[in-house]
């Protein structure tokens, strides 16, 4: 069962599946997702694969303050993703509501409040190397001996 | 024939194997010249406040009391990393990146003064800024009741029925009279200006 798990292991470092939400944002932080696609971080070297499917996803990049609108459609997203799964926070927008946290914006952050959040990057934007860095670090966290720590 | 003989051979060398299969750019690290979060230096900090002031994101940054003297801090998932307060700061308790020594070399710096504005229409002349406003207390200390002075170097005084400014540069923020206007006539507003060379460095 060990070896098979190591298997697992071996070949989930190498494959995590990423679908990013906009809940919101100014655009910052998707530019700065996009930019770890782009050649100078080039996410895919690292086993990262970005698909817009929640269904084929196990990591969820939440962007931006939640708007209204957002909550429950929000829920419904993560509800669509597979187990195991995590959602990280990206930017200051999900964790604070960063410059929209005043009266009379229209917009309900944290988003916590609405999703389990397992990891916050900080920032805005955040570079991409910060980005990079968060997947990297929370992906092993939870695929790591999924299933010997499910029994 | 030669040509499939030198590609093979070519193509089994450790080195290329190695970069083909664990092709990595640059390790993931910020340059050190990234304006990350602001850093404490070991300059004293007067809780002067200008960062507070300056920030232009809610809740980013708090000047705290601590056991031995005060010291700013700031919250990560609040912080916009604009370096603004860096900038601000008059004793250069802050760093962050390369900002302190591209003011330096620039010889810029921010000037701040307070602006009072009444607007006429709310006011109902009753003088409550002029009595409670602290500065003014100082400067005359008969100034009472009315709002009206004898003396000229108050910030602010009832005039033929109206309020007059007369020395706003006296102003020291503290908004006491805002506070005690009943009709939020009167409002205190910081300007800032960006200023470089000779104006900065007095």
């Amino acid at each position: 069962m060990s070896i098979l798990q190591d298997i697992k292991n071996a070949v989930r470092s190498r494959s995590i599946h990423v679908a990013y939400v906009d809940v919101g944002s100014c655009n910052g932080c998707d530019i700065e997702v996009l930019a770890c696609l782009a050649p100078r971080y080039d996410i895919e070297q690292y086993g990262i694969y970005v698909h817009n499917n929640p269904r084929e996803a196990d990591i969820l990049l939440v962007i931006g303050s939640v708007t209204p609108q957002w909550v429950d459609k929000l829920r419904d997203i993560w509800e669509k993703i597979p187990e195991p799964k995590v959602a990280v926070a990206i930017g200051n927008c999900p964790i604070s509501g960063c410059v929209y946290a005043r009266r009379g914006t229209l917009t309900t952050p944290p988003v916590e409040n609405y999703i389990p959040i397992a990891a916050q990057v900080p920032g805005c934007p955040p570079r991409p190397t910060e980005i990079l860095n968060a997947i990297l670090s929370v992906a092993p966290l939870i695929y790591k001996d999924y299933e010997e720590k499910q029994r | 024939m030669r040509s499939i003989f030198y590609y093979v051979r070519e193509f089994l060398r450790p080195e290329w194997l190695k970069k083909f299969f664990f092709a990595k750019t640059a390790p993931l690290v910020s340059p050190s010249y990234f304006k990350d979060y602001p850093s404490l230096t070991e300059k004293e900090c007067t809780a002067c406040l200008s960062c507070m002031m300056i920030c232009p994101a809610p809740g980013a940054i708090a000047v705290l009391r601590k056991k031995d003297g005060w010291e700013p801090e700031v919250y990560p998932g609040h912080c916009i990393r604009c370096g603004l307060c860096v900038e601000a700061c008059p004793e250069g308790v802050l760093a962050s990146g390369r900002i302190l020594d591209v003011a330096r070399r620039d010889k810029t710096a921010f000037l701040s003064w307070y602006r009072l504005q009444v607007d006429d229409n709310l006011c109902m002349r009753c003088g409550n800024c002029c009595v409670s406003c602290p500065v003014n207390r100082e400067v005359d200390p008969q100034l009472a009741g009315t709002g009206t002075s004898a003396s000229d170097e108050v910030i602010m005084r009832i005039e033929g029925g109206r309020v007059t400014i007369l020395h706003e540069e006296k102003c020291t923020g503290c908004k006491t009279c805002e506070n005690n206007c009943p009709n939020r006539a009167i409002r205190v507003a910081r300007m800032v200006e960006g200023v470089q060379g000779e104006e900065a460095e007095a």
